[in-house]
């Protein structure tokens, strides 16, 4: 508390209080930094074979940093229209997200505060989670033939928001719980509807939880890659798929690899960085008394 | 733990008193399974019911087998130890995540300069491709062109030549590294919003009456994100159950069939050998033993609650 | 684009061609784009490796084939090792939506009994093909025939050669110090013992500078080294009588010894080293030998590198000095290779078979064997003796003739029913040994694999389909 600095700069207890918060705030952030760091080292290392000569790939020892920062690579992907597959991830990955966190969401409300079907309904929920997705891709596949879904957008858009329910109602479950239900309860004896108390409640007070949910729900369809690879062909090219088609059994195109990741990460980065707001502080309890 | 008892005392009035018997919370929760059960229901009975037919690469057969795959199964040595290997990397990674991800939420948790870079960047590693990820991660553990060998041999003061993916007993800590520097973040995200729900006041107070650091987590913020801890964990645990890509990308499952989990067995089995009906047993049996574990597990927790 | 370069020189050529008198007998590729023109408009579905592979219908063969038919070509790509998975899925939910399907000749067996790929003779009969399809070499030629019939046509010479370093054969000190420590004359090795002790000769003498050799170990490729060498020393997989599996016999228990032994004479860490990995040292001058597919005699030379499609590819530092040979015991692996064939579900058949026609004629395949980007090898006599091939770099000839003589040796992939699940049972077993379990110990693990999995899919099924491949010239040495 700097106010406190400032009101008794004098004292010899609170400058020993300012060193010691000031040390606190420099462990902080030194473990901030080396927390990050550890975890960006291979981002980095991903990111550095988009410039990285095939002979700095493998060079002994590793080279950390190329020689040359050329955007080649770049343009070779704007050029070949590669970069067309992380259009298509956003679209899939993006509208089965709302979706699924839409209707998972008052799924997830029903649950907690209805205890609608009891624990069976929300153990069977989960238990679609506990299938290898490769032992359903074939059935999944021949439904699709069946609906002439194959290739198209809403084909995965469905799929997605269906496989990442379950995760979505168990977990927004889990953040409507840790709400404290009276403000619910004394909205209701004021005479709002049941929507209103939803959308103008819970879900203002579960932001934080609905920001990380969204998150993993978008990342969990983003990087899908088997349920893509067999239901799709040419029209509909994901992100995973489309990088994968640079792993051959015999030659790897890194350069290409490393900058389609790096192109890949940049929306979903600054899609962090900007709703992140959301999850600072859910509106604390005192704060609505208040 | 005063906050939860509360709730469960405010939702049995709820439930039960005037707004009880409601079909608005039928209506809530209507689309959702109605999306799950269009497109999961088949798949579902499709492979209850080939799990009894003899479905293989070499013949459509589609007779009844009976229990033909499930004694097959049963006495398959390789996918027992497949399980075993899935339920050890699950034991040893979940708590890994779990602490240090509490940790970092933690450590992000109070207003810094520059969080929200820290976190965004913090949650890359999950965006990268999974296959990337693992073909990058074996890249690095490359005895020669590796950073990996080279870092330690800076700390180590002379050269290290460890052959991580090939070698038995250096394969798993490679796997556990990629698997924990993948999914922490998954842990961190979860129970950083979870954190930010807490009560301040609760914790202030706290503090005013002299309570330790330790004391206030484990009795006041613990309690608090309890529902979110237990279904991060379940989650987790449940993901790192199906753990496919970063073990196909690393070691495809060896050397031998060292580091084989069951995702990756049930790969090789219907993916690439076709043994449809087979595969379809095996899935059906790790669903049915989850599921007896899942129920179990959520009793225990209630009853601890 | 560097890439359409290529492209115009071939369509001059194909003029020319064209351009001749009209009185002399249609060839192939003419004979199969006149009676595609009817098709003109239609739109053919190829199912090809994702990659540079697919370079070659993608910007070459495919925009040519439409210029002189009019069919459009549309390329889907799925990478090599979901490619069987794919067709087999789409086969059994048939789907049709592929015309032409690429496949490695090991499919073959599972493919054709499911009913997946086409029966080609009485095409082959009406569109003559018969006298270019008895120009592809002999060993290819059989594998595309199951049980009397054509199926698919070898599409890709495919061959593990052994490379080595003329200049380091060549110096007159390793030539003498060697001698002087094994007794004989430095050349490339015809047995696997001398490979073993050349490899320890280069490697205690330039290490870590240079190591003797590198083998390709990954998961899903060793197994052809294991192939290759077990066969090559009178290895048999198994006892045609009762199907037993015999890999665990004591030519199989010595083969992957030697095989664990030669890693301390290559570079540390070469347990877990795949393709790239060997290349990378092989073309950064780090390798005294390698074993590996064609297309690096053309990379290291430098033929063609400067496309932008071989970007990925380290820079050859051993231009000029690079050698081919046959491996050690002299009857190499046919590793992998593709094969072209009609899908039995498509909706366009005679098209798609006029397309592979076309695709594998002598002429068309020439000029696709010699792309430098799409990883397409010679693989009919006509290749290795053409002068067009032999003018592309100085070394050509040489190159040719190993690949001849390779090609007149070779030993085809075990191919029989479910063969991926042998395979698996046969790397898991190498990659145990390497991992530190006993050589033998392995072994016997995956035959008792193998016979599980006969019993399995039936004794006299397997039998019948093993020895249907082992009936034919290129299963064992000759």
């Amino acid at each position: 508390m700097t106010v406190a600095v400032r009101a008794a700069p004098g004292s010899s207890a609170s400058l020993w209080q300012a060193r010691r918060r000031s040390l606190k705030t420099i462990a902080r952030y030194a473990a901030a930094v080396a927390i990050t760091v550890i975890f960006l080292f291979p981002v980095f290392w991903i990111f550095m074979m988009a410039f990285k000569t095939p002979d700095e790939i493998f060079s002994r020892p590793p080279v950390w940093l190329p020689a040359d920062f050329n955007l080649d690579t770049f343009k070779a992907l704007v050029r070949d229209g590669d970069l067309g597959a992380i259009w298509t991830s956003l679209i899939t990955a993006g509208v089965s997200t709302i979706f699924a966190m839409f209707f998972g969401t008052i799924a997830a409300y029903s649950l907690a505060r209805f205890k609608t079907g009891g624990r069976n309904l929300a153990i069977g929920i989960l238990s679609q989670r506990m299938i290898p997705p490769i032992v359903i891709v074939f059935p999944v596949f021949l439904a699709y033939v069946f609906l002439g879904w194959i290739d198209t957008f809403h084909g995965l858009i469905i799929l997605y928001t269906a496989f990442n329910l379950p995760y979505v109602i168990w977990m927004m479950r889990g953040y409507i719980e840790d709400i404290p239900i009276e403000l619910e309860h004394s909205a209701l004896v004021d005479g709002w509807s049941r929507w209103q108390v939803l959308l103008r409640v819970v879900f203002p007070m579960a932001r934080a939880g609905l920001f990380a949910t969204t998150v993993f729900t978008f990342i969990f369809a983003w990087n899908d890659y088997i349920f893509a690879l067999v239901l799709t062909r040419t029209e509909v090219v994901t992100f995973p798929v489309q990088v994968t088609s640079w792993f051959g059994q015999q030659f790897v195109f890194w350069a290409r690899i490393g900058a389609m990741s790096m192109m890949g990460t940049l929306p979903i980065f600054f899609a962090v960085i900007v709703f992140q707001r959301y999850m600072v502080r859910g509106i604390s309890l005192g704060a609505v008394k208040g | 733990m005063s906050v939860p008892r509360a709730t469960a005392a405010v939702s049995e009035q709820w439930v039960g008193g005037p707004f009880g018997d409601s079909r608005f919370k039928y209506f809530l929760i209507a689309p959702a399974l109605f999306i799950m059960l269009s497109i999961a229901l088949f798949p579902l009975i499709n492979l209850l019911v080939v799990s009894f037919q003899g479905i293989s690469i070499i013949a459509e057969n589609k007779s009844f087998h009976g229990i033909l795959n499930y004694q097959r199964l049963a006495g398959d040595s390789r996918m027992w130890k497949s399980l075993l290997h899935t339920v050890g990397l699950l034991l040893v990674a979940l708590p890994i995540e779990l602490i240090f991800g509490m940790a970092m939420a933690l450590l992000f948790v109070d207003k810094m300069r520059g969080r929200q870079i820290f976190v965004a960047l913090l949650v890359l590693p999950m965006v990268i491709a999974p296959i990337v990820a693992g073909a990058t991660w074996r890249l690095m553990f490359d005895n020669q062109f590796g950073p990996i060998n080279q870092i330690i041999g800076w700390f180590a003061g002379r050269d290290v030549t460890i052959v991580w993916l090939a070698d038995s007993s250096f394969v798993w800590p490679a796997i556990l590294a990629t698997e924990v520097w993948h999914s922490t973040p998954f842990m961190f995200i979860i129970l950083l919003a979870g954190l930010a729900g807490v009560d301040r006041s609760q914790i202030e107070s706290a503090q005013i009456d002299g309570a330790s650091a330790a004391r206030i987590f484990f009795k006041i913020i613990l309690p608090a994100i309890r529902p979110v801890l237990a279904v991060a964990i379940l989650i987790r645990a449940l993901d790192l159950f199906r753990i496919f890509d970063i073990i196909w990308a690393l070691t495809r499952g060896g050397p031998g069939t060292v580091t084989e989990t069951i995702s990756t067995f049930t790969f090789v089995k219907a993916f690439e050998q076709f043994d449809t009906s087979f595969a379809a047993a095996v899935a059906i049996t790790v669903v049915l033993i989850l599921t007896a574990v899942t129920i179990y597990a959520l009793r225990r927790i209630e009853i601890a609650r | 684009m560097k890439f359409r370069l290529g492209l115009g020189s071939v369509v001059v050529t194909l003029l020319l061609s064209a351009a001749g008198p009209p009185a002399l007998a249609q060839n192939a590729a003419d004979t199969a784009v006149e009676a595609a023109k009817k098709f003109s408009g239609t739109t053919l579905n190829l199912l090809w490796q994702a990659g540079l592979q697919a370079n070659d219908p993608l910007v070459f063969s495919g925009p040519l084939f439409e210029e002189l038919t009019g069919v459009k070509i549309n390329v889907v790509e799925v990478p090599l090792t979901e490619m069987f998975s794919k067709i087999l899925i789409e086969h059994r939910a048939r789907t049709g939506s592929f015309d032409v399907m690429p496949a490695t000749p090991a499919w073959l067996p599972d493919l054709i009994e499911a009913g997946a790929l086409e029966p080609l003779d009485d095409f082959v009969d009406q569109f003559g093909y018969r006298e270019e399809f008895a120009d592809i070499a002999p060993v290819y030629r059989v594998m595309g025939e199951y049980k009397g019939q054509i199926y698919a046509f070898q599409d890709d010479g495919d061959v593990l050669i052994n490379y080595y370093r003329k200049d380091l054969f060549a110096d007159e000190s390793n030539k003498s110090e060697f001698k002087a420590k094994f007794g004989y004359d430095l050349a490339p090795p015809t047995t696997w013992e001398q490979f073993s002790q050349i490899s320890q000769f280069f490697t205690e003498k330039f290490a870590p500078d240079l190591y003797g050799s590198a083998r390709i170990n990954a998961p899903g490729l060793v197994h052809y080294v294991f192939q290759e060498r077990f066969r090559n020393d009178g290895g048999k997989f198994f006892d045609a009588d009762a199907m037993k599996a015999q890999i665990n016999d004591d030519v199989g228990v010595a083969t992957l010894q030697a095989m664990i032994d030669e890693h301390r004479f290559m570079p540390p860490g070469v347990e877990a080293w795949g393709p790239i990995e060997v290349l990378s040292a092989w073309m950064a001058g780090d390798l005294a030998m390698m074993g590996w597919w064609p297309p690096p005699g053309r990379w290291s030379a430098g033929y063609g590198t400067e496309v932008e499609a071989l970007a990925w590819l380290p820079k050859s530092t051993v231009a000029g000095k690079v050698g081919y040979a046959l491996p050690p015991g002299g009857a190499p692996e046919l590793a992998a290779g593709f094969v072209l064939g009609v899908s039995s579900s498509s909706k366009n058949k005679e098209l798609a078979y006029l397309f592979i026609q076309w695709m594998n004629s002598k002429d068309i395949s020439l000029q696709r064997t010699m792309l430098p980007f799409a990883l397409r090898d010679p693989f009919r006599t006509s290749h290795f003796r053409s002068d067009e091939y032999k003018a592309l770099w100085p070394a050509a000839p040489e190159y040719l003739e190993t690949l001849e003589a390779a090609a007149n040796a070779g030993l085809a992939d075990l191919s029989i029913r479910s063969t991926a699940a042998y395979e698996d049972a046969l790397t898991r077993a190498i990659s145990a040994a390497f991992g530190g379990t006993g050589v033998k110990e392995a072994l016997d693990t995956a035959a008792g694999e193998w016979d599980a999995l006969t019993k399995q899919i039936g004794l006299e099924t397997q039998k019948s389909s093993y020895l249907e491949w082992a009936s034919k010239s290129n299963a064992y040495p000759r």
